[in-house]
């Protein structure tokens, strides 16, 4: 028998019956879709935090330390982390502050202030678009300077050129001296642009309070990055009695493996409890041919009687089952779209899409529970003898 | 020439058990190419069974079936299911049409298992559908249909692929007396042209149309005209055998 004759006959057989395809694609439909969605906005998640690491450049150190009892060692963690030489090529303190910023008669409230050293932009990846980067001798010198963010750029001073002019923050005016290039923004991450660097130095002038208890160290590679955390670790815990304060010795990367491991577990669990809605549809599929196969036996008997052979039967009803799982995995695939686009923004605030891996994987999986769980139904079919077959009402 | 011989064949259902039904019992039979041959018998007699095995439907317990000189239990499934398509054609009581399946399209159902192109056994099966005068009906599903109109469409399948063989099993049960003559005059027409046709039945009226009656009660043969000579007195026993016989029911 001719495959296209097999595939029109089990159309026929399937349209003949829609509440009860519908009905058993829905097993697969919701197991695809769970599948879908589950592994999508996992992913989702994981891309933004890698995006979220990849913003703030690699190599990163995030140091900080607190003690209580007026003993600040702020200074000495900042020598210390200075004298570490070779490993690491920057050190800024980490100090941000709010405020308002005028130029002439424009006005922006909360963009962001940063209190760093020379090496601030180096730590923190961002580049120079024009002018100057922050100097020693800004920090040395107590320099009123600052070099500020693309957006606040633009905000600001519009098509004039910034360089040279002098802006009001919080009350004190400072001279631009350069302007950072904008960081390619993601729908995940932004306002990054939104800032102002000063030198740490001047803080007092901006701020209510100058104090530093945190320092962001950008180390040369990933080897320096582990050294240079394990010294400072070693330092911290020689200086900070844990009685009298704490710190936390952190790198981004470390922390996005971290969470990347925590993340693909996530992925794989829930992506199991996924597959087992499958699995359970794949049941629901064998179950429905069994009944289809009982409900047409006389159906059978008659194709055996005028000439069918065993493999046109099972052809028959595996084209059948392979069809309602492949179009219940079809439309899973679809609602497994709209659920992660859907949640995607409701949860993360993203727009998600599905990777087409997936979304073809899961058909073809589909494919293969409906082929695999209608053999049996389909066998048992073929096995009759056309007689007995003939018998059934 | 001999197409079929069967050679002391038994049919037992559930044999051993309480229950155990001889729904054949030491039945042999030559049949030759070209014979018209009506069996004969009532509910529960057989004959339904000895039609199974003859068309292949079914296998016997015990002896031999020879078809063409092939001996049927040495086949393998595709090589039954190429004589139940090629070589005999069946007409059933009940019709058997697929519900689903529109006239032309049940009558094609054959051709389909033989692999014809469409244009082939479209051809096929609308010929076979005006040979029986349905070519006004080529469309309408079986539930269109009324019972004569139905056992016209399963003959049109039964010949559409021209097979050596006719079996019809009571093919004029379900029909009433007019439309059941115009199915007998489709069957002696075949006939003429060469075809085999082994008619079940439980009419006499009817099994009197045929060359050679075999008569059948408790899974034995008991007249066999072409043995036995044209006289049904050579077979007293037989209306005896009809009233007790529809105890032994057996999925007639």
């Amino acid at each position: 028998m001719k495959l296209g004759q097999a595939f029109k006959m089990a159309f026929k057989s399937i349209l003949g019956n829609k509440a009860r395809t519908v009905l058993t694609m829905l097993g697969i439909i919701i197991g695809v879709a769970a599948v879908i969605t589950l592994v999508s906005l996992v992913q989702g998640y994981q891309d933004s935090l890698t995006s979220w690491v990849e913003m703030q450049g690699t190599n990163r150190i995030n140091v900080y330390a607190h003690t209580y009892d007026g003993n600040d060692i702020t200074d000495e963690l900042y020598d210390f982390c200075l004298n570490l030489g070779e490993l690491v090529v920057g050190v800024t303190p980490n100090t941000t502050y709010w405020g308002v910023m005028q130029y002439k008669t424009t006005r922006m409230d909360s963009s962001t202030i940063y209190f760093g050293s020379e090496h601030f932009s180096v730590c923190n990846n961002y580049q120079l678009a024009s002018g100057r980067d922050l100097a020693y001798l800004d920090i040395e010198d107590y320099h009123k300077v600052c070099v500020i963010g693309a957006y606040v750029a633009e905000a600001l001073f519009g098509y004039t050129d910034p360089i040279g002019k002098t802006i009001t923050v919080n009350g004190t005016d400072l001279t631009v001296v350069g302007v950072y290039a904008a960081k390619e923004e993601t729908p995940q991450q932004w306002g990054y642009d939104d800032m102002i660097a000063i030198p740490y130095t001047v803080s007092r002038f901006i701020a209510d309070y100058s104090y530093t208890d945190g320092f962001t160290i950008k180390a040369k590679d990933r080897t320096s990055t582990t050294e240079a955390i394990t010294r400072i670790n070693a330092f911290l815990s020689m200086a900070i009695n844990p009685q009298n304060g704490y710190y936390n010795v952190n790198t981004p990367d470390t922390q996005m493996e971290s969470d990347n491991e925590l993340t693909n577990m996530l992925s794989l669990v829930l992506g199991g409890i996924a597959g087992i809605a499958l699995l359970v549809g794949g049941i629901g599929i064998m179950n429905i041919m069994l009944v289809t196969v009982t409900e047409r036996t006389r159906e059978i008997g008659i194709r055996k009687a005028i000439g069918a052979k065993r493999s046109a039967i099972v052809t028959q009803f595996l084209i059948e089952s392979g069809i309602i799982s492949m179009v219940g995995g079809m439309l899973g695939v679809l609602f497994g779209f709209i659920l992660t686009v859907v949640l995607g923004k409701l949860i993360f605030d993203l727009i998600l899409m599905p990777q087409l891996l997936i979304s073809v994987g899961s058909v073809l999986f589909s494919l293969v529970i409906g082929i695999g769980f209608g053999i049996y139904p389909a066998v048992k079919a073929s096995g009759l003898q056309p007689v007995e077959a003939l018998r059934a009402v | 020439m001999t197409l079929i011989d069967v050679r002391h064949v038994y049919k037992i259902y559930n044999e051993g058990d309480e229950s155990e039904v001889r729904a054949l019992s030491n039945v042999s039979l030559r049949i030759d190419y070209g014979e018209f041959v009506a069996i004969v018998g009532a509910s529960g007699s057989g004959k339904s069974t000895l039609m199974n095995i003859l068309g292949c439907l079914d296998i016997p317990t015990y002896g031999d079936y020879l078809l063409e000189g092939q001996d049927v239990a040495e086949m393998s499934d595709a090589e039954l299911s190429k004589i139940r398509n090629k070589d005999i054609g069946f007409i059933f009581q009940g019709f058997n049409l697929i519900p689903a399946l529109n006239a032309v399209e049940n009558v094609e159902l054959p051709l389909v298992y033989q692999g014809a192109l469409p244009g082939r056994r479209r051809e096929a099966a609308i010929e076979a559908l005006e040979r029986v005068g349905l070519e006004e009906r080529l469309k309408h599903k079986p539930t269109q249909m009324s019972g004569g109109q139905q056992q016209r469409v399963a003959i049109a399948r039964a010949i559409a692929t021209k097979p050596p063989i006719i079996m019809a099993d009571e093919p004029t049960g379900n029909l009433d007396s007019k439309t059941g003559a115009h199915v007998v005059e489709i069957l002696h027409g075949l006939h003429k042209e060469g075809t085999t046709i082994i008619l079940i039945t439980h009419d006499n009226d009817l099994a009197k149309t045929a060359d050679r009656i075999i008569r059948i009660s408790d899974g034995r043969i008991i007249y066999d005209s072409a043995i036995d000579g044209e006289h049904e007195e050579s077979a007293p026993q037989h209306n005896a055998q009809e009233a007790p016989a529809a105890e032994t029911e057996v999925g007639a």
